[in-house]
């Protein structure tokens, strides 16, 4: 018998209300833990305005560092947000529905989060508003010609995508979560429900909108991680002058957005007690297309080795020897096992269906993808094309703790989450129920 | 048809809800809506509910954006001349890109427009019938009567085993 053969509607709803219930001491214990980490990020990002952009470890030839790195990981990490949530939907692929809210969560904190890079990076954050199209008495306007402001683009409209999309889908929970809540948290569902009732003619206009939403948040994931790999490709450095890299970069994102839903997933089905909603099949089949991501990952990398071969072009082809036995092997042999060794055993059922294996393997693909943004930045300008300018990079302590601090900011807004907002789909899950689909296939 | 009498109905589930409203069609009652927890694609076909008209805010919203995208670029670019070479200065294909994501923006735009207008959201009032059970996993039915056979039609639902409550005009 399947383990979510028995599911009803009241069962549904029962445990997903319940994680709204108010939470233990040992919650609010981990809170102020990442309030200390997110505290000790700041700290360093202060420390970094107050004495200038040199307190971070970029200097010629690598300008770009840590900072571009978060930036590259959280916007992949949020691919696979919209790729469960969006790109699934369409396929109507049922064995998203017990994950998709969690997914798309994800897509919003890490984007705003790879939002906040781009502004620490550029050092003087007090005049960040340069970067938008203002009129202004010098007359300087963006060049909408760059790849960087493409980003720019891509970036808030991806964020302001993502929450609005998050939140339509959120709207029946929370009336959902209205009606069962008293006092103030009422109040508050109350007003965030925008007083959805569930009447037929609502239905009608939603199912509809949610479709658009998703047909319109396809193509624009594939856009932003696209422009993301422009942001390298475009500019004539060895290694990431690429036509592969728009392709590459958007199966990277959604290969480390995948483990990174499993690594969320495994403890909040474990803590909140989701086995018979989020059931063993739903994890198989993203450890399935981890799977297939991964064997793409690996085919990209692949690519970018052979064209630098048949190329014969001596800078692309020194720097790619360099890349795997140079001063960064190290970093670059983790991103090759993590990213397209590892992820192989997941074609043993026995591993993809094991929880510790599952979760380990998840944590060792976002390593893994966090090393392959560094390769990336770091390597191809670090060696370029004249040697008495080549040098090495690594991060100071300062980049190291606004890391730790990004880190630490994203799982606190997932716990506060996971806590106040329904943290699985009701509407979709009763939908799943009703249609009498085991949502595993 | 007198119409100024109204029974809500509540059902356990959505076959009993599907139950009244396929007998309702032989009745001299009209059935003013339905309130469900899911979007019950059997109780759409039912009602014969026609397609959303939601898609023309969003296609409207996509034009809007895409020729806001385009005309920023071009505006930006010729008040500024970043002139490379006998490179264009009004440049379309990176201009395109900046359309683009002005088209998905202002579609998604539209559409939350759309679903606010036609969905007539926020509606913090709320109607004046309703059952916060609807919500989780009954079924709601909104009938209207002539004047004198409100208890049929609630003895009506309380048959086909749901909760009925009469309602004055």
């Amino acid at each position: 018998m399947k383990e979510n053969a028995a599911l009803t509607y009241s069962e549904v709803d029962r445990t997903i209300l319940d994680t709204l219930s108010p939470p233990s001491g040992g919650y609010w214990l981990l809170i102020m833990l990442l309030v200390l980490g997110v505290l000790a990020g700041a700290a360093c990002w202060t420390y970094q305005i107050f004495v200038g952009i040199g307190a971070g470890g970029q200097n010629h030839p690598v300008m770009w560092g840590t900072y571009i790195i978060n930036f590259v990981f959280w916007v992949g990490i949020a691919h696979s947000g919209t790729l469960i949530s969006a790109i699934l939907y369409l396929f109507r692929a049922g064995w998203r529905n017990p994950i998709a809210r969690a997914a798309e969560t994800m897509t919003v904190f890490a984007v705003s989060i790879a939002g906040l890079f781009p502004f620490i990076h550029v050092g003087r954050v007090w005049v960040v508003y340069y970067m938008l199209p203002y009129p202004n008495q010098r007359n300087l306007w963006p060049n909408f010609q760059s790849p960087l402001v493409f980003d720019m683009v891509a970036i808030s409209t991806y964020l302001t995508v993502s929450v609005l999309f998050w939140y339509t889908g959120m709207v029946p929970d929370l009336a959902r979560a209205r009606e069962a809540a008293a006092g103030l948290r009422k109040k508050i569902y109350a007003i965030i429900s925008l007083g959805w009732t569930g009447k037929h003619e609502q239905w009608r206009h939603y199912g509809r909108g949610y479709l658009f939403f998703a047909a319109l948040a396809t193509p624009l994931v594939v856009s932003v991680h696209s422009v993301v790999s422009w942001d390298f490709a475009l500019s004539v450095v060895p290694s990431w002058h690429s036509t592969i890299f728009a392709p590459y970069f958007v199966a990277g994102a959604i290969h480390s957005g995948l483990a990174m839903v499993l690594t969320l997933l495994i403890p909040l089905r474990k803590i909140f007690h989701y086995e018979r909603i989020i059931t063993m099949d739903v994890l198989e089949n993203v450890a399935k297309t981890i799977v297939f991501t991964g064997l793409i990952v690996g085919y990209s990398y692949g690519v970018e080795h052979f064209l630098a071969w048949y190329s014969n072009n001596t800078i692309e082809k020194t720097t790619f020897f360099w890349r795997a036995f140079g001063h960064y092997r190290v970093e670059f042999w983790t991103m090759i096992v993590c990213n397209t060794v590892v992820p192989l055993f997941f074609f043993f059922k026995k591993i993809r269906t094991s929880i510790p294996w599952l979760f380990g393997i998840s944590i060792l693909i976002n390593i893994g993808m966090w090393y392959e943004r560094f390769v990336i930045v770091v390597t191809g300008v670090a060696h370029d094309y004249i040697p008495h300018a080549w040098g090495l990079y690594g991060p100071s302590g300062i980049e190291l703790g606004i890391l730790v601090g990004s880190f630490c900011l994203f799982f606190l807004f997932f716990l506060l989450f996971v806590k106040h907002l329904p943290s699985i789909s009701m509407t979709e899950m009763k939908e799943t129920v009703a249609a009498g689909e085991s949502h595993g296939h | 048809m007198v119409t100024d009498r109204r029974v809500f109905g509540v059902f356990p589930n959505e076959d009993k809800a599907m139950d009244v409203i396929q007998e309702m069609a032989g009745k001299p009652w009209r059935l003013e809506r339905v309130h469900s927890p899911f979007p019950s694609h059997r109780v759409a076909a039912a009602l014969k509910v026609k397609k959303s008209r939601v898609g023309y805010f969003t296609l409207a919203g996509g034009f809007l954006g895409f020729l806001s995208g385009i005309a920023l670029a071009i505006y930006t670019a010729v008040q500024w001349h970043l002139t490379i070479w006998g490179k264009p200065v009004v440049a379309w294909f990176p201009f395109i890109i900046v359309g683009f994501e002005f088209t998905i923006l202002f579609s998604v735009f539209g559409n939350v427009l759309g679903l606010l207008v036609l969905g007539d959201l926020p509606d913090y009032d709320g109607p004046e019938l309703y059952d916060p059970r609807c919500s989780g996993e009954h079924f709601g039915i909104l009938a209207a009567c002539p004047e004198g056979e409100q208890e049929g039609l609630a003895d009506f639902f309380r048959s086909k085993g749901g909760e009925a409550r009469v309602i004055s005009a």
